[in-house]
């Protein structure tokens, strides 16, 4: 049996772990949400600041999770930790942001398009973590517990043995994340299902 | 067991797969020099589709290969409550809808054929296609669905070319993988598609075996390949390890190979280290360029095609060792049994994937 150990959930207003807020936004602040987010974390990784929203949204929730949860990372040999993620509109974000810098300002920018893949994400989340896992990006219409029920339940049964998953919704100031942790045979933990996802995505407080 | 079969390709060597085997066999390449494509006006040479002037594009082809599978195998089984369709693309049609690349096409198919599942969408940059058979054939054989139809497909955009330019990854001549004078990659565009069942029957041409495969990250860079090829190391070591097969018992590699210094030196090196120097390789970018989403399934299905002819395929563009481990590069197409082959595919995010095919 699998079960979500722990879930975070970022929203344009607050970050939540485990349905708990955490981090609220400032809104008289000079510093974007994520800045305020990362700061708040007090974490020294300047490569933070060279990604682009996506990948901070990932990173940010992904941070968040393991200072809940210290010992996730740890517990596992580097290939055992598959990451699972989707959204509903790819790299989108910095898609309309290279366009912008090609059509706009005549100078395609190479450091915008090394962003414009929605699995770049997860590149950033396996050199902070050293991950040598499986890894997958999906593109979906709507956020699809049916489906990390699914493809998660097949990573952990075939080699895997814990998940770093979830939905990475990231475009034009929207932001609807939501990222869990999924390991085996773990007690007292809620069960790996749809409705427990369901739960951890709609936590607003 | 799973099976794979009805391999399809459209692209700038032929509608078909017949038309895209014989134009490979012949060693004919589909790369041409488009005038005043570049982002400062100049030529450049691409693999692109030019008979094809349609409005969306990218639809219009993912519905052109599914119909086209839909004449290979049982037609009922597409819309099949048991069939799923994966589709592997990095781009999809940006130009219809920046910020919402995949949904307004993939309903289309959703529609026209009517399908009982909403596809899914893998997009993982270069490593897709080979991460979307994968995913199919996990999908199978955990029984969640009996058959599936893996399409991938990219099509070239100024958004691409601009961005590869911009990081000076575009070779001016047609690209030579492996070659010691290679000097960056050459898009391609193009469709691709392959059957996955647990059914040998539903294909009208004997299928082969697919056996699983796996991913691994390099966990090094995002947009620069590992020095050590950690990530292609690992998942050609983990997909052996997994189907209890050695190195040995592969007949031939159809690497990534996107002809970039960097991508074939890393390639060269975690081939070596998986003791994997002398068995027959090429890399297929030569005939079709890069097409990114659809490489995957695209070399996939050449290679299916190479297991039935029992005929190695010269890797075109390659003449002289160019990286610091001597691979076994096919130099000349060359009759041999093909029983046991490997594919193999890297990209940006670090990210790398195989999966074996063997005959049945």
């Amino acid at each position: 049996m699998n079960f979500i150990t722990s879930c975070c959930r970022i929203t344009e207003k607050n970050c939540l772990i485990n349905g708990r807020i955490v981090a609220h936004k400032i809104e008289d602040s000079p510093e974007s949400w994520f800045k305020q987010l990362y700061k708040h974390l007090a974490l020294e990784y300047p490569k933070f600041y060279k990604m682009d929203m996506l990948s901070q949204a990932g990173f940010l929730a992904s941070e968040y999770l393991k200072k809940e949860y210290p010992e996730f990372i740890n517990s596992y040999a580097d290939d055992e930790i598959a990451l699972l993620f989707a959204n509903q509109e790819s790299s989108a974000d910095t898609d309309i942001r290279f366009k912008d810098s090609y059509r706009d300002h005549k100078s395609p920018s190479p450091s915008l398009f090394v962003y414009t893949l929605p699995n770049i994400v997860l590149g950033e989340l396996a050199i902070r973590n050293k991950l040598y896992g499986e890894n997958m990006f999906a593109v979906l219409p709507k956020f699809a517990p049916d489906f990390f029920l699914q493809y998660g339940n097949i990573l952990l049964s075939t080699g895997s043995k814990a998940l770093m998953a979830g939905w990475l919704g990231v475009l034009d100031g929207k932001v609807e994340v939501s990222v869990f942790l999924v390991e085996r045979d773990k007690d007292n933990r809620m069960p790996f299902s749809e409705e427990n996802m369901i739960k951890c995505f709609s936590d607003q407080a | 067991m799973t099976f794979i079969g009805a391999e399809e390709i459209v692209g700038p060597l032929g509608q078909n797969i017949q038309e895209n085997f014989m134009a490979v066999r012949e060693n004919r390449t589909g790369i041409t020099l488009a005038n005043h494509a570049g982002f400062n006006n100049e030529d450049i040479n691409l693999a692109k589709i030019t008979s094809l002037e349609v409005k969306n594009k990218f639809e219009y082809l993912l519905v052109d290969v599914l119909d086209k599978i839909s004449r290979k195998i049982d037609a009922s089984f597409i819309s099949s409550p048991k069939t799923i369709i994966v589709v592997s693309s990095t781009k999809g049609d940006l130009d219809r809808d920046i910020s919402n690349p995949f949904e307004p096409s993939v309903r289309a198919l959703t529609e026209r054929f009517e399908l009982k599942n909403q596809p899914l969408v893998v997009s993982n940059a270069c490593i897709s296609g080979v991460l979307a058979i994968n995913a199919a054939s996990n999908l199978i054989r955990a029984g969640a669905y009996d058959h599936a139809v893996v399409i991938g497909c990219d099509v070239i955009s100024d958004f691409v070319l601009f961005g590869f330019q911009s990081l000076f990854a575009v070779s001016a001549l047609p690209c030579r993988p492996f070659d010691k004078s290679r000097n960056g990659i050459t898009l391609g565009e193009g469709c691709s598609a392959v059957v996955i069942s647990n059914n040998k029957e539903i294909f009208e041409t004997a299928p082969l075996e697919l056996m699983p495969g796996t991913s691994a990250n390099d966990a090094n860079h995002i947009s620069g390949p590992s020095r050590t090829g950690e990530g292609l190391y690992r998942t050609i070591k983990r997909t052996l390890e997994q189907n209890h097969i050695s190195a040995q018992d592969i007949d031939f590699i159809s690497a990534h190979g996107t002809a970039t210094v960097f991508n074939d030196e890393m390639e060269a090196i975690a081939f070596d280290r998986m003791d994997m120097a002398d068995i027959p390789l090429n890399s297929l970018k030569g005939y079709f360029g890069h097409t990114l989403g659809a490489a995957g399934i695209m070399e996939t299905a050449v290679s299916m095609q190479m297991m039935r002819h029992d005929l190695l395929i010269k890797s075109l563009g390659y003449s002289e060792s160019g990286t610091s481990k001597n691979l076994n590069i096919t130099t000349e197409n060359k009759s041999s049994g093909l029983n046991t082959i490997l594919k193999t595919a890297s990209g940006f995010g670090g990210c790398n994937a195989s999966l074996v095919i063997r005959k049945l």
